[in-house]
């Protein structure tokens, strides 16, 4: 929500400032300045260790851009990287995927329903406040270290999202639809594929994009503490030896697999909703 | 003869939560014909719309019977068909897909409802939009679109729920000129509720004054006026008399 | 003989939502209660909610939940009133200067998709197990919500109000007390909610990860220990925690900023 508010006022005032006649470095002004600092920072970042003599303590915990690089095409190169890629990513893929079967169909039969709505309202609430990492451990007893505690993990942290804005999509079908539908004989099912599905939609994807977030960060904490491999294990081996470069490589990696999922989202959405005027900003 | 739509001591409240009940209909009469263009006029809240909404299924009433053909009706049916105010288009449907969706639900199959929304999507003067979505409409288009789609299913009577309230002035006026030629060419029964007097004078064969809530029938007047009626008919004595006749026989019923 | 009845319907029907939910929560527990007497589930797996009750209760009465509590209290608290102080300041300085909007945009938006949580082991590794580290794992998590709040808030503030108070003779003064603070105020809150989520994220992997004290710590050894009655005890605190902080933030809201109701 604050985000797409965000880019609008981004819009607005960059609107302004391009006021005829004024020309070029204004339409590239705001990405000039975005790419800049990004660059400065990894140039800094990059020259620190040649401008300062770092303790030999320090020095354990430090690592600079082209490190990390280097060690990313060398973990690529070898393929030693697709082995735990490949585990984080069959957990992540998993519990996602599960999450939306789930989420999606209870979200609208919550949505649809007011009593059953009354009546899961207590524990939406009460499970969308607690950290869901917070059942880690009992689902490692549970589950074991296997890629199953890594599902449900995942499954747990994407659910809601998924289901909340499914559920608040529903809730917002308009009445008149509705009416128009079940006046043309739909029954409950005619009803929730003609009508409720569609209206949710914006909402559903909305949904979608935080629980990719939330999947993420449920691979890479349950890799931390429960599991035998995958890219966040790699990432803690490779803290206890000091090879910060493989840290950061797999933070990289992660933000990568993010950022393109959250895009593929974003592709997705926008087939979707050819008709749509403007796109609504949940 | 039994009548179309026949409406007998017809009483409904409605009970919405967190509030007190709402008396919408007591001891509502109504008799249809067939073929026949009867309009309602009425108070806000008088519960003319909700009678609608009653004939077409949506709801049922607490008491009284409301007949179509002498028989009890249950729910909808594709004997009978809405226009609604809001247009009630689905946003992500194309008009096409948007006419076709009351012969979907009915199961007809796909190549054979083309065939059929293509027909009235030239009824109703959209040839051209048949790929447009709702967004790209004007109001007028989208009411030929919501009037397309209740035409397509080919029920007996045609419900219309305030079809014009949203428009335009004259845009209103061009649709109600089109609403008599399409009437004419469909040979429907028109049941049609509206706030405007004129216009349901210059639709219709008999138009019925309700009174306020709980709503039932004050007055009917028969429009004796002769069809195919042109747009300059509004302007006669003739027409001026019966325009003052009933808001005559409203006005007391408008509380402000 | 309508009136006699409607009163009892009205409070029915007045508080139904809440009945509802109350019967629908005891409803689950009676429900995980009576499943032991039909089912004989492995204790070292599962614990029953009397038994649950009775480990909260001992553990609050020797002291032990209200220190590991306490312990996890101090870094949550300075690693989130510092990320309040830091993200609100670079927030609102990202909404009122353009350019430095324009500058660090894309920056957050990446630091905001990397799951900075995968630097845990490194920043354990680099400042310890206690305060400092746990306190740096929920600055970097719960930073950003306060940074894009605040900045949105800014971002907000209505043009048009700003003129109206200086034509009518407002002083710069006046422009901070009666229009931007209460404008941007609500998104900062909103964005506190969010990240009180993200710190508590924050201190649980902190403390799950190598500690040896802390509320997460005891979650986690109490697993370890088989000890599922004191362990759900410590999970149900946890929950309980995250649920008055959020809805109490979330009350705060609409007690403070009526006319957002809605929103």
């Amino acid at each position: 929500m604050s985000e797409s508010r965000t880019i609008k006022a981004a819009l607005a005032s960059s609107d302004e400032l391009a006021a005829p006649g004024k020309s070029l470095w204004h339409r590239i002004e705001p990405a000039a300045l975005g790419i800049g600092s990004i660059v400065a920072l990894l140039v800094v970042w990059e020259l620190v260790p040649r401008l300062i003599t770092l303790s030999a303590g320090t020095k354990l915990f430090f690592t600079t851009p082209s490190q990390v690089a280097g060690t990313l095409w060398r973990l690529f190169a070898t393929g030693e990287i697709w082995t735990p890629l490949g585990v984080s990513a069959s957990g992540f893929g998993l519990g996602l995927l599960l999450s939306i079967v789930v989420g999606l169909p209870l979200g609208v039969l919550i949505g649809r329903s007011r009593t059953l709505n009354d009546m899961i309202d207590p524990f939406i609430t009460a499970f969308n406040a607690t950290p869901r990492l917070v059942f880690l451990p009992l689902v490692m007893l549970w589950l074991g270290l296997g890629l199953w505690s890594k599902v449900l993990i995942v499954f747990i942290g994407a659910l809601f999202p998924i289901l909340i804005n499914t559920y608040e999509g529903v809730r917002n079908a308009d009445k008149v639809l509705i009416n128009v539908v079940r006046s043309f004989g739909a029954k409950e099912w005619d009803i929730a594929r003609l009508v409720v599905v569609p209206n949710a939609m914006p909402y559903i994807i909305a949904g979608l994009r935080l629980a990719i977030g939330r999947a993420v960060l449920g691979v890479v904490v349950a890799e931390f503490f429960g599991s035998e491999s995958g890219l966040g294990v790699m990432m803690v081996q490779a803290a206890g030896r000091y090879q910060v470069d493989v840290v950061f490589s797999g933070l990289i990696i992660f933000a990568v697999l993010s950022l393109a999922l959250t895009a593929m989202v974003q592709i997705l959405e926008q087939r979707l909703s050819r008709w749509r005027p403007v796109h609504v900003s949940e | 003869m039994v009548a179309c739509i026949e409406g007998r001591n017809v009483s409904l409240t409605f009970r919405p939560p967190n509030r007190g009940p709402v008396r919408a209909l007591q001891g509502f009469d109504i008799d249809v014909q067939d073929g026949e263009f009867l309009s309602i006029v009425g108070p806000s809240g008088c519960g003319k719309s909700t009678f609608l909404n009653v004939v077409l299924g949506l709801i049922k009433a607490d008491s009284g019977d409301v007949l179509m053909r002498g028989k009890p009706i249950a729910g909808p049916g594709t004997d009978r068909a809405m226009v609604f105010q809001e247009f009630g288009l689905l946003p992500w449907r194309t008009v096409l897909n948007n006419i076709e969706l009351g012969l979907e639900l009915k199961g007809v199959p796909a190549g054979q409802r083309r065939d059929v929304s293509q027909r009235f999507v030239q009824m109703v003067g959209l040839s051209g939009f048949e790929g447009h979505y709702p967004h790209e409409l004007s109001g007028g288009m989208k009411q030929r679109v919501g009037l397309a789609r209740a035409l397509a299913t080919d029920p007996d009577v045609l419900l219309m729920d305030e079809p014009f309230a949203a428009l335009d002035a004259q845009t209103r006026d061009v649709m109600q000129v089109e609403l008599l030629r399409i009437w004419h060419e469909a040979k429907k029964t028109v049941l049609f509720v509206t706030h405007q007097i004129e216009e349901a004078i210059y639709l219709s064969d008999r138009v019925m004054v309700m009174t306020k809530r709980p709503g039932h029938a004050k007055k009917i007047f028969a429009i004796d006026l002769p069809r195919p009626r042109d747009y300059e008919m509004r302007v006669t004595p003739e027409f001026n008399e019966l325009k003052l006749q009933i808001w005559h026989a409203l006005k007391d019923e408008i509380t402000v | 003989m309508q009136n006699a009845g409607a009163p009892r319907e009205s409070f029915l029907e007045r508080h139904r939502k809440v009945l509802l939910g109350l019967l629908a929560v005891l409803l689950f527990f009676a429900a995980w209660q009576a499943a032991f007497l039909v089912v004989p589930f492995n204790p070292l797996f599962i614990s029953k909610p009397n038994l649950i009750a009775k480990a909260f209760v001992d553990l609050i009465a020797d002291g032990d939940m209200l220190r590991d509590l306490g312990v996890s209290a101090m870094p949550f608290l300075y690693g989130f009133v510092s990320a309040a102080v830091v993200g609100i300041v670079v927030g609102i300085v990202m909404g009122w200067r353009v350019r430095v909007g324009y500058a660090l945009d894309p920056l957050m938006t990446v630091f905001y998709a990397t799951p900075l949580v995968a630097l845990a082991p490194l920043v354990i590794v680099f400042f310890g197990v206690g305060v400092s580290g746990k306190a740096i794992i929920i600055f970097s998590l719960s930073v950003f919500p306060f940074i894009f709040n605040a900045q949105a808030g800014v971002r907000a503030v209505d043009r048009l109000l700003i003129n109206v108070v200086r034509s009518l003779g407002g002083s710069e003064w006046d422009l901070y007390v009666k229009v931007i603070v209460p404008g941007v105020l609500p998104y900062i809150v909103a964005g506190a909610r969010i990240a009180v989520g993200r710190a508590l994220i924050g201190i649980l992997v902190g403390e799950f990860f190598a500690a040896s004290e802390g509320i997460g710590y005891a979650i986690a050894r109490f697993g370890d220990l088989f000890a599922l009655d004191k362990m759900f005890a410590c999970i149900l605190a946890i929950m309980v925690i995250a649920i008055v902080l959020t809805e109490g933030i979330r009350w705060a809201e609409r007690a403070a900023f009526p006319w957002r109701v809605g929103r």
